[in-house]
């Protein structure tokens, strides 16, 4: 079957799925999707643009408090706070990211560690604005999206416009452009590319649409915490697209699927052990599966992989 | 003000010097390149040459001196910059985007030379790709335009780089050592490519080669580079006769 084929299916399967599935499952897809649509930004700048960020928890806790304040603090109705998460999210990648992408490799992502801790640090020291420690509680959405069913719609519309967006701009000459840089930023360079200003640009259409799933998450929570933004946080959007395969446009939507999934089959029997099991999962990933569950598509290829005796 | 009889100089270099350490890499070197030229800057390893490239290119700044581009001072541009003004170049290690076709490879270029690269909305795959494949055809890439560049053959990855700098459309077009690694024969086709092209559309060569032969075919004129400064600068013919780049350079080989 063509890709969009398959996109179509999916698309009627995600339509039907309230009317099959109890509650607690619509959650865990709205979960997924929202975590899918984190690590696919999250992409644009580790498999498109060659840019490691160990920080992108800082986008979407931006997303995620700006929204929340504004319900809390400013009585706006949520539909109306909401599209300040992609904004605060992209002036806050905007502002980090004009150093960050000064740096390269490594020093690149220590940077962008060490604006996500002081991002979570003003969160959690801020209490008269933040709440601190104690975060924002009662953040949920109006009558109409506060089913799970309805916001599992919601999120699933917005997630979905989103991707078609990132999408464009992957196939796009911005796109084509970010490739190069990722290829050979010297090159990059020389056939007109200013490359530091491609870097930030993509930073911040990524930072952007992290802070769109911090929003979601923040109403499908009900209640925004510090630890949003904490490190831990922003290793998640990497392990997600490292498991799916971050060649692929759609690769870490499909790790967010599998990591997801495993997580709750595996929590709900041993909740201690997840840690463990998500260890030796990413080993296996990186070790037989170097393109992620999306390189599963070439079945046989992995199968050779498994039994190649070299 | 630049005097009158440099305005015509494509590019000129005027005390250009940078040091390393305790190496002077450049030390005072004078180039004076007119329009049309195909320049030959050789010279012993070490000599200077890659150097003198990153510098006129932006890739390096220099300590002192002077670069006129067409008549304008350059010092301190970014490649970038110097790229959308009509200097094009190519890399001694060959310098490709890898994961790309080679198509898209020169799409790409043809993206950023026409400025539309911070286009969000078209479909790039569907830009430029006639021009790009005419580029290829010229570059005798046309069968592989669909390979990814990373696969193709060292000779090919070389051409296709030059693709990517024709692409840019420059005026001025620097070569460093356009054969490294090429058997003799393609070295000769590709350089009397360079050439044809050359007198196609006047664009100017400036290039670093150790192949003497491939050197005195296709250069109008030589410039020597020895320890960092200009030690010969005229046609072939006074070059190879010039006592001096005998005895550095050319001295082993040269002799009857």
């Amino acid at each position: 079957m063509r890709p969009s084929r398959w996109l179509g299916l999916l698309a009627v399967v995600l339509a039907l799925a309230p009317f099959a599935l109890p509650p607690f499952f619509l959650q865990l897809l709205t979960e997924i999707a929202i975590v899918g649509l984190f690590a696919t930004a999250f992409n644009l700048l580790m498999g498109f643009g060659g840019m490691v960020s160990f920080g992108h928890a800082a986008y979407f806790a931006l997303g995620a408090y700006a929204p929340a304040l504004l319900v809390k603090r400013a009585g706006l109705p949520m539909l109306l706070a909401l599209p300040a998460a992609p904004l605060v999210a992209a002036a806050g990648a905007l502002f980090f990211g004009f150093f960050i992408v000064r740096l390269s490799h490594t020093y690149f992502a220590m940077l962008s560690l060490a604006f996500a801790q002081i991002v979570f640090t003003v969160i959690f020291k801020w209490k008269a604005l933040t709440g601190g420690d104690d975060g924002l509680l009662d953040v949920w959405p109006p009558a109409l999206l506060k089913s799970p069913a309805a916001y599992y719609y919601f999120t699933l519309a917005i997630v979905a416009l989103s991707l078609a967006a990132l999408h464009a701009i992957v196939a796009s000459p911005f796109g084509y452009a970010l490739r190069s840089v990722r290829e050979n930023p010297r090159r990059a360079r020389f056939i007109g590319i200013n490359v530091r200003r491609h870097q930030l640009v993509a930073f911040v259409i990524s930072g952007a649409f992290s802070g769109v799933a911090g929003g979601l998450f923040a109403f499908y929570n009900g209640s925004v915490f510090p630890d949003f933004a904490y490190f831990t946080k922003s290793f998640e959007p990497l392990v997600v697209a490292l498991l799916g395969g971050v060649q692929s446009f759609f690769g870490p939507l499909t790790g967010a699927f599998g990591f997801k999934i495993l997580e709750w089959l595996v929590s709900r029997q041993w909740p201690v052990y997840w840690p463990l099991f998500l260890g030796i999962i990413v080993v296996l990933v990186i070790v037989v599966l170097p393109q992620g569950f999306v390189g599963l598509a070439g079945g046989r290829r992995l199968w050779s992989r498994l039994t190649s005796k070299a | 003000m630049v005097p009158a009889d440099q305005q015509s100089l494509i590019l000129e270099t005027v005390g250009l010097r940078k040091r390393f350490g305790g190496v002077l890499a450049v030390n005072g070197v004078d180039l004076s390149v007119p329009p049309g030229d195909i320049r030959a800057i050789i010279g012993p390893n070490g000599a200077g040459k890659t150097t003198l490239f990153n510098l006129i290119t932006g890739d390096l700044a220099h300590d002192t001196g002077r670069i006129r581009f067409e008549g304008e001072e350059v010092s301190g541009l970014q490649p970038h910059q110097l790229c959308r003004r009509g200097m094009g170049r190519t890399f001694q290690i060959t310098s490709i985007f890898r994961r790309l076709t080679a198509l898209e490879n020169v799409q790409t270029a043809l993206i950023a030379h026409h400025r539309r690269h911070f286009n969000l909305l078209a479909r790039a795959g569907r830009l430029y790709r006639d021009d790009a494949a005419g580029l290829l055809d010229r570059v005798g890439l046309l069968e592989q335009a669909r390979k990814p560049s990373g696969i193709l053959a060292h000779g090919d990855q070389r051409r296709l780089e030059l693709a990517i700098a024709l692409a840019g459309a420059p005026r001025l077009l620097l070569l460093d050592e356009p054969t490294a690694g090429m058997a003799p024969r393609e070295r000769h086709e590709i350089m009397a490519l360079v050439a044809r092209i050359a007198a196609d559309t006047g664009l100017t060569i400036v290039f670093t080669e150790h192949d003497m032969d491939v050197v005195f075919a296709v250069a109008r004129r030589i410039t020597v580079l020895h320890q960092g400064s200009v030690l010969a600068d005229g046609p072939p013919a006074a070059v190879r006769a010039n006592a001096d780049v005998q005895r550095v350079y050319l001295g082993q080989r040269a002799a009857p």
